[in-house]
């Protein structure tokens, strides 16, 4: 049985199933449909890893990722948005989803 | 918090009302900013004779890469093509037999263009090169080649123009050179996002050129952009060519970022520096007459097209430009991050637009207002009344 996660990244299971999203698009929805304290653990956990977890994938070709790799580079990415969510807009953030969802994201280099 | 009374704070010193007193001081007529009327004028006065930014190079990567984009304005659908001798051309994307809609996909690469009604064949360079039973027609292939639209390619963005008063170089005159040095320039992709508004194109446009409102709509998102000395982040230097326009924007010396964002947009930063986007003009803003503005700052260089739809809607469309493939996980989460960063401040400003928009549709103004940090709106305003005025006149004259 294969983990997860690559080695190293086991505390960030928890939060496989949420946020190991692909697409830049998908990532943002899921923010927007996400509560405060969901986002508030998975930052909580995922902040320190994000150097920990950036610096493993660098030494690999993107294309040469495994599952495992891919799931932490997706949650990386969705880490992205939702540290905008904690630490910058707080308990604005329901009313600035709201906002958000105007705002369709079309083509990002990283898949829509 | 800022106090806004003591903005006295030394180290920044504003635009001065004097430098931009030639625009006009006086209140500015409201009904252009939601009467039909007033739009159909500018669809012909504005945008039938405007360069206007439609893509960028690198969406047509190889020879027969094409791109169909609609220009609602102008009820047209143009087709942007690399034909086989490598340059990029525009037509309207119209069947010259009896006027079908030649090319229904957005995208994609072909080797010619055919015809869904009777098969009339087009090259990529817009000849004609077949059609059933041509003979019958008594008609020379020359007589039949598609519709063109003069193009012009400037800092890796397509502009296209459906009758050119003036070439976009001769326009833009030392902004040519300014934006071959922006990151678009050099970018072989980008993100983007795209948003519908029930907000007039000039209302909706004028709030991404003036800072007045940083420190109301984006207390949180855009906190590094205004702090004591200059509370409101107003811009260090105004700047115009013809109805072209520039702004410096200020650089704030006491910027406290978030962790994350510290990490993300440091990341950012080191891959701008290395992939040499860091050209002279980081901190201008370039804003291209009508619709157009690219901002330099070589790590989140977005550019943002607004397209008028209606006299109270339009279409933005930004896009941030990147250099090279996401080569590692750190430029793709930095790019994302960069991405994610800008949707978030633009989304901000969409919703206080549309409000501005219901309070002009109601014809309870008949004038608004701008200051002298608002000289950017005036310009714009001065530069397509001039054109509609100039038009009516036209107009006019014709009638008599
Ligand atoms: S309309 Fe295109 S071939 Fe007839
Ligand atoms: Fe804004």
């Amino acid at each position: 049985m294969s983990a997860l996660l690559p080695d190293g990244f086991a505390a960030l299971e928890p939060f496989v199933v949420r946020w190991a999203v692909s697409g830049t698009a998908a990532r943002a929805a899921r923010r927007g449909a996400s509560s405060a304290e969901e986002r508030e653990a998975f930052y909580g956990a995922a902040k320190d890893m994000l150097l920990p977890a950036l610096a493993y994938l660098d030494g690999k070709n993107l294309a040469e990722f495994d599952a495992a790799d891919n799931r932490l580079m997706d949650m990386m990415l969705s880490l992205a948005h939702v540290a905008l969510a904690v630490e910058g807009l707080g308990n604005d953030e329901p009313r600035h989803a709201e906002m958000r969802r105007h705002m369709r994201i079309t083509r990002s280099p990283a898949g829509v | 918090m800022n106090n806004i009374a003591s903005s006295t704070a030394p180290g920044f010193t504003p635009v001065s009302a004097d430098s931009v007193a030639w625009l006009g001081t006086g209140p500015v007529p409201a009904a252009p900013y939601y009467d039909p009327a007033y739009y159909e004028l500018e669809r012909e006065a504005v945008f039938r004779h405007s360069w206007l930014q439609l893509g960028h190079v690198s969406e047509l990567p190889e020879p027969g890469s094409f791109i169909r984009r609609e220009v609602e304005v102008l009820k047209a659908s143009v087709l942007l093509v690399r034909g086989r001798d490598g340059h990029i051309r525009a037509f309207h994307n119209v069947c010259t037999h009896r006027g079908t809609q030649l090319v229904e996909a957005e995208s994609g690469r072909a080797g010619n263009f055919s015809c869904p009604y009777h098969r009339w064949s087009f090259s990529t360079d817009g000849r004609l090169l077949s059609a059933p039973d041509f003979e019958s027609f008594g008609l020379t292939k020359e007589e039949c080649a598609l519709p063109a639209i003069a193009l012009e390619i400037c800092g890796g963005l397509i502009f296209v123009n459906f009758e050119p008063k003036i070439s976009l170089r001769e326009e833009m005159g030392p902004f040519a050179d300014w934006l071959e040095k922006f990151p678009c320039a050099q970018a072989t992709q980008f993100s983007e996002y795209v948003y519908e508004i029930n907000g007039n194109w000039k209302l909706t446009y004028d709030n991404f050129q003036e800072n007045y409102h940083l420190r109301f709509i984006h207390p949180r998102t855009g906190g590094a952009a205004v702090s004591d000395e200059n509370p409101f982040g107003y811009p260090v230097k105004y700047g115009f060519h013809g109805p072209h326009r520039t702004q410096t924007i200020w650089s704030n010396p006491n910027v406290k970022p978030t962790p994350l964002q510290a990490i993300s947009f440091g990341k950012g930063a080191q891959f701008a520096m290395a992939d040499g986007l860091a050209g002279p003009h980081a901190r201008d803003y370039l804003a291209l007459f009508p619709n157009f503005f690219v901002i330099g700052t070589p790590t989140q260089s977005f550019s943002h097209t607004i397209w008028p739809l209606g006299p109270e809607r339009s279409r933005g469309v930004i896009r941030l430009y990147w250099k090279g493939e996401d080569d590692c996980a750190s430029r793709r989460y930095a790019r994302e991050y960069a991405l994610a960063s800008a949707r978030d401040i633009h989304a901000e400003d969409r919703a206080v637009i549309e409000a501005g928009q219901r309070g002009l549709s109601s014809g309870a103004l008949k004038y608004i207002h701008f200051q002298t940090q608002e000289a950017l709106c005036r310009h714009l305003f001065n530069n397509v009344n001039e054109r509609v005025e100039a038009y009516k006149a036209e107009l006019a004259g014709g009638a008599a």
